[in-house]
């Protein structure tokens, strides 16, 4: 059996490698397993940060730049402009219950996965 | 054959069109769980709510952003709003009248915190704002506590008088910091439900607020350890509670290497100590919040007895020497991990 493609079925070819392409990076978003803190100011997600690589970042927040760290998977707010600090004296934070939050800078920050619905304080 | 084979690929092309637009109709149904932050009432404020479409929760998440910002206007104790009628605005009236028209809302919540004032015994007090403005100076300028003198010189109480949908012109200097987050999370609570929104879970600065099961599972709520911030000592899990807990270790500040937190006793006039925190389980958070602030300023006995004496409210509390202390039927909400 002799086929010959036409330019109608390189085509074809073409978009369905380009959907299967598209495909693959949809499922697997879904089932990377990565140690991942998000960041949020206000309630918009602005940055998510891989806690496998040790790092320091800077973050905009309310009042100015939040120093954010991440060390041995864990990560805590290094420095941050406010009046009692509470949110750079409450240390390093690993398990997905945890949360940071800098209420004067409007910046708060969790550790994605899902052992507990949430913690009461 | 090349028609043929052509006529089985178009076949097959139209499929995948079809199978696409399924998965997108799908994808815009599909029933997920949405998250919303917000910061009002001095406090980081999470709302969830599952299987949910996308579409549906951002109309519920921004109605109950929307009753948090009023309540947060009509509580505020330190800004006036334009156009709103808020307890700042009651202090501050400096018109003739001898009662002032206010808000359902507001008329409520301050209804609510004066009948609680009398069954906690004058406990949790809604008219001490004068004490807490007191308090508040020290702990803003982190310069040394006050006086005997300064407090009770602060302490010549305005009592609150209300009638028919309005309050008496006479300056009362209120404060709703015990009771607007859970009173407040409440109202969401009821909002939601009524509008058949019914598997959610809503953390507002120690006000926890669950709704039904969410995949025939219960909500699993852990409570902080007063000695390590990063740390749980105890999950409780259940649906349809309010999980609240009132600790002087969160908000606080030192002085001469002792600390002084933020929920003063009305008849000391002084930070209350009998305990490092105490957590109330109930069906109600409104009531949760104004219970756990009773049970803070009460003995630990003395508020155990209280609770065991009451249907459908349970509690834990983390004494002095880092001991915990149950009510009664407090296990029942005990999660065990295997």
């Amino acid at each position: 059996m002799n086929i010959k493609l036409n330019k109608n079925d390189i085509l074809l070819i073409i978009v369905l490698l380009i959907i299967s392409i598209i495909c693959i990076f949809i499922l697997n978003k879904n089932d990377k397993k990565n140690k991942v803190a998000t960041v949020y100011y206000n309630n918009e997600l602005i940055k998510t940060i891989d806690l496998n690589i040790d790092k320091t970042y800077e973050i905009e927040g309310y009042n100015g730049i939040v120093k954010i760290k991440v060390k041995n998977q864990k990560i805590k707010v290094l420095e941050e402009k406010s009046p009692l600090h509470l949110c750079s004296k409450s240390g390093y934070i690993s398990k997905s219950y945890e949360t940071i939050v800098c209420l004067p800078n409007k910046i708060v920050i969790e550790i994605e996965g899902n052992d507990l619905d949430t913690v009461v304080k | 054959m090349q028609e043929k084979i052509n006529k089985v690929i178009w076949i097959i092309v139209l499929l995948l069109i079809l199978s696409f637009i399924g998965l997108f109709i799908y994808n815009k149904n599909k029933k997920e769980e949405y998250t919303a932050k917000f910061f009002y009432m001095d406090t980081y404020i999470y709302v969830k709510l599952y299987d949910i479409n996308k579409e549906t929760a951002d109309k519920y998440i921004k109605e109950i952003e929307n009753i948090y910002k009023k309540y947060h206007e009509l509580t505020d104790r330190y800004n006036a709003y334009d156009n709103v009628k808020n307890i700042y605005y009651i202090k501050n009236n400096d018109s003739e009248e001898e009662y002032i028209k206010i808000d359902k809302e507001l008329y409520d919540i301050i209804e609510y915190g004066t009948y609680y004032y009398e069954k906690t015994n004058g406990l949790v007090d809604i008219s001490m704002g004068n004490i807490i403005d007191v308090w508040k100076k020290y702990r803003d300028n982190k310069n040394g506590i006050p006086t005997k003198e300064e407090l009770e010189k602060a302490n010549n109480i305005v009592k609150i008088e209300l009638k028919n949908g309005t309050i008496k012109n006479n300056h009362p200097n209120i404060d709703l910091g015990s009771i607007s987050k859970g009173y407040t999370t409440k109202i969401v609570g009821e909002y939601l439900k009524k509008n058949n929104i019914n598997k959610f879970l809503i953390n507002a600065g120690g006000n926890v607020l669950v709704g039904d099961k969410k995949q025939n599972k219960e909500y699993t709520i852990g409570i902080e350890d007063p000695n390590n911030k990063n740390d749980i000592f105890k999950i409780v899990k259940g649906d349809n509670i309010a999980v609240v807990t009132s600790g002087g270790y969160e908000r606080y500040y030192e002085y001469e290497g002792k600390k002084y937190h933020h929920i003063i006793n009305p008849k000391t006039l002084y930070p209350s100590n009998n305990m490092k925190s105490v957590t109330v389980i109930t069906s109600d958070s409104a009531l949760g919040d104004i219970l756990s602030t009773y049970l803070f300023l009460l003995d630990i006995d003395e508020g155990k007895e209280y609770i065991n004496n009451l249907d459908n409210v349970e509690a834990i509390w983390y004494t002095n020497d880092n001991k915990e202390i149950k009510s009664n039927g407090f296990d029942k909400y005990e999660y065990k991990t295997k």
